[in-house]
């Protein structure tokens, strides 16, 4: 058992100091079987671990995501959840380890390449193209698959035009799966914050893609618009089959919308299961969902 | 560079779009041969025509793709000289091959010189493409070969023939390069409402997000790069051939470079007319200031005070638009003309 | 055969060095302005040509030569107070890349202005130095050159000190570090940006009236001064021990280059050759030797 220090009101909670003292937090992490995983593995993270100068970001975590599954890795700020993401996506390259995916495993995933391997991502801070439209930025999403030269676009030729028309019959499907066709046409550096950032998912949804990374999808969004994203991101995984890793803080989404959860602190992954599982974990527990009853006041401070 | 509002998606609900193109066209092509003086075409509408192509190459580079580059005039010159080069020495080559192989000869200089931007950004970027200015314009004193040995350094420009039909005197080399501009200008405007134009402004927006989702850093800065090089490489063409009749080296140099670049801010980046805007005001400007000048100065304002007084109101210009109106000229108007023909 | 070789080695190398030390005396003033606002100063060439042509205008007036010295000195710092005030302070929010297309436009309106009040022509400028070539061994080397260098490293030295040693030269340091937390100490900004860009317009006035003594102060010192941007590239933009490196490095390659590749190429490269070499090492290290790399964070 170890000693937590937790300052319980929900503004520290940012803030907290994560001291967790005790065995739990060495090395013990329990990677839970799902029934014959190794067929259904969309994403596996072996042994990865980061450092920026002298900071640790990740020390050694594995991970695996199973086909179809919505995978959440929660932990505090500076906890690694995002430099896992872009060691994923290949934005950053790890000191150690490697990144299964697409049935080929990688030092360091190939971003140029990253849409061809079915793996998509959306961005804690936006990444937008503020000056496109919002059927554009969503069109982008796409850019993987198009093939046309530019002569052939500007003449309208064959492959140019079924290109371009096919792309923009997707655009306009995910458009309408998230509820943005009202402003399909608006440039999207003049849409209020939430509305971006549902632009921001259907961008890394229209290619239908196999692995979603979602990081914070829903920062900085109300109650309402948290539940309706949740359940995009629900669709998106029903409609499309897909395996979604999920960073997310709010910690009653990630419970609702979760099949299992991973969680990091100080770059070590500290718990691997079940909501139900995390949620009884006492590493977990002492370290971090102490606070778990206090969501509402999380969500009015946020 | 701030949000900048694309063509594409201004709704026009008032005029179809057409209709302002058409009457511009019939404007140059029917009113203007008809009512134009010599001087008219000389003076105003051949430089206007030249630069506004060179403007309209740069802002795809720049203002679209968001590439800074400082070597424009550079690229001219490789156009102008290829285009002589290869007039003079594939003896019945039409002249419209000529200009198409000059584009490409400037399109791949323009690759050439282009490639660093697959590494560097930004300042590093503009002090490379400097690096083009420099070696070109050494290249074209250096090997006279390129001008055929002319002593003097300064060459004729050929005769200029399209399809049989020659365009002689002020108004037939206007209608030469109004034509050519036109079609480049549809070109690119063309070009601009597809997956290629979208990535270009895609890359300039946020170059990792374009990258995530598939879209060929390499490939599409290299194409924005050709392109550009092509169209100014064919301006250089048309400023050399129809406006000065002259192939020199001198007219391509750092202050020409900066010209475009400054016709861009000032008319709009990331914008096909503002290439227009902005040349019409950096060709009018000078002769109204002159006017002007010895209007109220008299003889104390000669050619040394004129270029002067022109460098300090152009560059009063450029930090007044960046401050008040950074999306140039073309804001300007559209704000205007919304006012006037928007009725509730 | 190979003494001689050796010896006008020596005196090229020892040349490109000497005009080397001048190019970072140019670089320094971006170095300057670019640390404490991260604004790449375009114009730095045009203010080193409006302070030698303001000097030499004063001084032949009759004015003598360290009043002179004073009053430019003294329009040089109005000069940085306006910059500050009517570009800087407007654009304070905005990209880098806006500013750095201002400051084009603010070259072009000095440029404008200095020949307009001073006239165009060539203005011969007497530092009361003999350039006598003074020999070190076999080697030949311009007294005119070393004391330019020797002023440029003063230079250098007293805006090192002023940046170790003094009250305003730490804030500078703060500002180029982190401007919201030195906006958070209570530093004010446009103070530092006024002195900065002041101090900017010293370093361009010594760096003008010492090429303008070698060269004549003419509208082509601009020119020259652009050769500063591949000394930045070489050095990074905001490192003045790399602009120190950087000029060094470009002034001795280019008279070597220009000395034995030049007449392959017909001579005359070494109008591009410091572009060229920069352009080279700048693919190699896209942030320069000194510069610092940026880890882009998504």
């Amino acid at each position: 058992m170890g000693t937590a220090s937790l300052a319980v009101s929900a503004a520290h909670l940012e803030a907290v100091s994560w001291s967790v003292t005790g065995a739990s937090i060495t090395g013990a992490t329990r990677d839970v079987p799902v029934a014959s995983i190794g067929a259904r593995v969309a994403l596996e993270i072996q042994n990865v671990s980061l450092a920026f100068g002298g900071v640790t970001a990740l020390s050694a975590v594995d991970l695996s995501v199973a086909r179809g599954e919505i995978r959440a890795v929660i932990g505090p700020n500076g906890a690694g959840k995002s430099s896992l993401i872009n060691v994923i996506s290949g934005l950053y390259r790890p000191d150690s380890g490697r990144v299964q995916v697409g049935g080929q495993a990688f030092t360091r995933v190939p971003t140029a390449r990253l849409s061809r391997l079915g793996v998509t991502r959306t961005f804690q801070h936006l990444a937008l193209f503020p000056n496109l439209s919002v059927l554009d930025n969503v069109a982008v999403g796409l850019a993987g698959s198009a093939h046309a030269t530019f002569v052939e676009q500007i003449l309208g030729l064959g492959r140019a035009a079924t290109e371009a028309a096919e792309t923009r019959q997707r655009a306009l499907e995910t458009i309408a799966l998230v509820e943005l066709d009202e402003v399909k046409d608006r440039i999207v550096g003049t849409l209020p914050y939430g509305l971006q950032k549902r632009v921001d998912l259907a961008r890394a949804l229209v290619s239908h893609p196999k692995i979603i990374l979602l990081d914070e999808p829903m920062a900085g969004m109300t109650a309402t618009e948290k539940r309706r994203m949740a359940q995009f991101v629900r669709a998106a995984r029903d409609r499309f089959g897909a395996a979604v890793v999920l960073i997310e803080h709010d910690i009653g989404v990630v419970m609702d919308l979760s099949d299992r959860i991973a969680v990091l602190d100080y770059g070590r992954k500290i718990a691997d299961g079940t909501p139900a599982e995390v949620r009884a974990d006492q590493a977990v527990i002492d370290a971090y969902l102490g606070v778990a009853h206090d969501d509402e006041l999380i969500e009015d401070a946020a | 560079m701030t949000a900048i509002a694309l063509e594409t998606s201004v709704p026009s609900r008032r005029l179809p779009r057409w209709l302002p193109i058409l009457a511009i066209l019939i404007a140059a092509y029917g009113i203007i041969p008809a009512i134009g003086t010599s001087y008219l075409f000389e003076a105003i509408l051949l430089p206007f025509l030249a630069l506004s192509l060179a403007a309209l190459g740069l802002n795809i580079l720049t203002g679209y793709a968001g590439q800074l580059s400082l070597g424009s005039a550079a690229f001219m010159a490789v156009g102008a000289f290829a285009a002589y080069n290869f007039n003079l020495r594939i003896p019945g080559l039409p002249l419209i091959v000529s200009l198409f192989l000059a584009g490409l000869t400037a399109a791949a200089f323009g690759i050439l010189f282009g490639l660093p931007s697959l590494r560097l950004r930004g300042f590093y970027l503009a002090v490379s493409t400097l690096a083009a200015q420099f070696f070109v314009k050494w290249a074209l004193t250096r090997f006279g070969w390129l001008s055929n040995y002319n002593s003097s350094g300064v060459i004729d420009a050929p005769p200029l023939t399209l399809f049989g039909l020659q365009f002689q005197g002020p108004l037939g080399r206007y209608l030469f390069a109004l034509t050519i501009v036109v079609v480049l200008t549809a070109l690119a405007a063309r070009l601009m409402t597809t997956r290629s134009g979208r990535e270009f402004i895609a890359i300039r927006d946020n170059e990792i997000a374009a990258k995530v989702f598939g879209v060929s850093i390499f490939r599409t800065k290299l194409l924005a790069f050709g392109l550009s090089s092509f169209i100014i490489g064919v301006a250089g063409f048309l400023w050399a051939f129809a406006y000065l009749r002259t192939v020199e080296p001198d007219g391509f140099n750092l202050d020409r470079s900066f010209s475009i670049l400054f016709i861009i801010i000032i008319g709009g980046l990331a914008s096909i007319r503002g290439a227009f805007f902005g040349a019409a005001l950096i060709v009018v400007f000078p002769l109204l200031l002159s006017r002007l000048g010895a209007l109220i100065f008299g003889g104390v304002f000669d050619s040394g005070v004129l270029d002067m007084s022109q460098r300090i109101v152009i560059g009063a210009l450029i930090i007044l638009f960046l401050i008040a109106e950074p999306s140039g000229l073309v804001a300007l108007w559209d704000r205007l003309t919304r006012k006037f023909l928007v009725r509730r | 055969m190979s003494d001689f070789d050796y010896s006008f080695l020596l005196e090229v190398l020892i040349g490109g060095l000497l005009s080397g030390v001048m190019y970072s005396l140019v670089a320094i003033g971006f170095v300057l302005i670019y640390k404490t606002s991260g604004v790449l100063n375009f114009a730095q060439g045009a203010m080193v040509l409006f302070a030698a042509l303001t000097f030499v205008g004063i001084l032949e007036h009759g004015v003598p030569f360290f009043v002179s010295l004073l009053l430019t000195l003294l329009i040089m710092a109005v000069l940085g107070v306006a910059v500050e005030q009517s570009v800087l302070r407007p654009l304070v929010n905005r990209p880098p890349i806006t500013l750095f297309m201002a400051t084009l436009g603010l070259a072009y309106i000095l440029e404008g202005a200095a020949q307009l009040i001073w006239g165009a022509q060539v203005h011969g400028l007497n530092l009361g130095f003999d350039d006598k070539p003074i020999a070190l061994g076999e080697v030949l080397v311009s007294s005119f050159d070393l004391f330019a260098a020797a002023v440029a490293a003063t230079m250098v030295a007293l805006l090192s000190a002023f940046f170790r040693f003094t009250r305003t030269g730490l804030a500078f340091r703060a500002v180029a570090d982190d401007q919201f937390a030195a906006l958070a100490v209570g530093l004010r900004l446009p103070v530092i940006w006024a002195i900065v860009w002041t101090a900017a317009g010293f370093v361009a006035l010594v760096a003008g009236l010492l090429w303008g003594a070698r060269l004549g102060v003419q509208f082509s010192l601009s020119l020259i001064v652009l050769k500063a941007l591949p000394v930045l590239v070489l050095g990074g933009f905001d490192s003045i021990l790399g602009a120190i490196v950087g000029g060094l490095l470009v002034g001795a390659s280019e008279k070597l280059a220009e000395v034995y590749i030049g007449p392959l190429f017909g001579g005359g490269i070494e109008i591009w050759f410091a572009y060229v070499a920069a352009l080279a090492l700048l693919l190699i290290r896209p942030s320069g030797l000194f510069g610092v790399k940026l880890v882009e964070r998504v």
